[in-house]
């Protein structure tokens, strides 16, 4: 089923014409994710839809390469291009404005994660999927046992190493951008294919997998170097260490079993479409963190 | 106002089809987020500088953040600025040379 990337509306088998239309016919109405969809994929310039086919044509193709490579690769080009995504930048060697930032904007991510990722397992029949949920989750946010603690724990614990007392994350709100990414990944996780949600949500850990740079990445998540120097806290060090070693295995494994069960003609296009989707709610969550980290500059 | 784009005044599309009045004359824009950032410039320009009015803006750059001069009379004012998903203003620096 083609799916839009911008709305996820079903729009057909296989009909990437109809998608083109649907594209210009919201774009018209300036709807404002259709125009930035247009703007940032395919072309500034107003064209009639069929002039848009070739270039659809080649966002979805895979080419000789598997869906795990396509996701690979835009995710790279989106996040990881020449100009990493501010966010990035600034992680490279992070202010405690930024590390606060990402503490009280992640609390919100974090416990979404919690809940999509049990929707993937209470809607998939596969039992290495849910496996692979339950593992996720035990790291994520239930914590694997004596002596580790789960990476929501470790980032709260980051925050207070930088002065912010937990019950302050916890009860500030979301910025709008993560709110609206919250909002948008339930309705992934609730309405999509579950192969889509597995695909829309774990391909966001390709964010601190740091085998990205083999695989034509301009930089890593953050400098390695400031795991091992006095540049920030030992909590906050533990919280990027976290990350840094779980989320190779994390993003590598989700993105195999995605082209295990999503590479079907029939599946396919909904689930590139709901990952393209993803990646747009990820890029503006990530500028909300710097958002919130201007909140806590000098 | 004398601008570089022809298309939406803040990211230069032709899609869209959103016209709003700033400086006193109606400008085309691809959609409502573009109307925010570009009233939220104009503004931020006028309260860095003093101006009453701007003649003239060129933009470069994309999403991430753009570069642009605007100019007053004889003055101008070259700056960096970057927006919020909801087209607020994220970031803002004057910039020298």
């Amino acid at each position: 089923m083609t799916s839009c990337p911008a709305c996820l509306r079903p729009l057909g088998q296989a009909d990437l014409l109809a998608l083109a239309e649907h594209l210009g016919d919201e774009a018209e109405a300036s709807e404002p994710a259709h125009v930035r969809w247009l703007n940032q994929n395919l072309t500034r310039k107003k064209v009639p839809a069929a002039e848009l086919l070739p270039g659809l044509e080649r966002v979805y193709d895979l080419g000789s390469g598997t869906l795990k490579e396509w996701i690979k690769a835009r995710f790279i080009s989106k996040f990881f291009g020449p100009v990493p995504h501010p966010f990035v930048t600034a992680l490279q060697h992070p202010s405690r404005a930024t590390l606060l930032g990402y503490v009280v904007e992640h609390q919100h991510f974090l416990r979404q994660w919690v809940r999509s990722c049990a929707y993937i397992m209470a809607r998939t029949d596969e039992p290495k999927v849910i496996l692979y949920e339950l593992d996720n989750l035990t790291t994520e946010y239930g914590g694997p046992g004596p002596g580790r603690v789960a990476h929501y724990e470790l980032l709260l614990r980051m925050g207070e190493s930088l002065g912010v007392d937990r019950s302050r994350v916890l009860t500030t709100p979301p910025l709008p951008s993560t709110r609206e990414g919250v909002e948008g990944w339930n309705d992934i996780a609730t309405r999509q294919h579950w192969v889509a949600a597995l695909a829309a949500m774990h391909s966001l850990e390709l964010i601190a997998n740091r085998n990205l740079v083999q695989d034509g990445a301009s930089v890593h998540y953050f400098d390695p170097s400031i795991l091992s120097g006095s540049e920030i806290p030992d909590a906050a060090k533990n919280f990027l260490r976290e990350g840094y070693e779980a989320d190779v295995t994390h993003s590598d494994e989700a993105l195999d079993l995605v082209t295990e069960f999503g590479s079907r003609p029939d599946l396919r296009e909904e689930v590139q479409s709901t990952f393209l989707r993803s990646i747009d709610l990820f890029d503006d969550y990530l500028l909300a963190r710097l958002e919130r980290a201007a909140e806590f500059e000098a | 106002m004398k601008r570089n784009y022809t298309g939406c005044a803040i990211c230069d599309s032709t899609w869209g089809n959103v016209w709003a009045e700033v400086e006193g004359e109606r400008l085309f824009f691809c959609c409502d987020i573009c109307v925010t950032q570009f009233r939220r410039l104009v503004d931020r320009v006028k309260r860095e500088t003093g101006w009453t009015s701007l003649d003239a803006l060129d933009i470069t750059g994309d999403r991430r953040g753009r570069t642009c001069v605007a100019a007053s009379g004889r003055e101008s004012l070259r700056f960096f600025i970057a927006f919020t998903p909801q087209g607020e203003i994220r970031s803002f620096g004057r910039l020298t040379g």
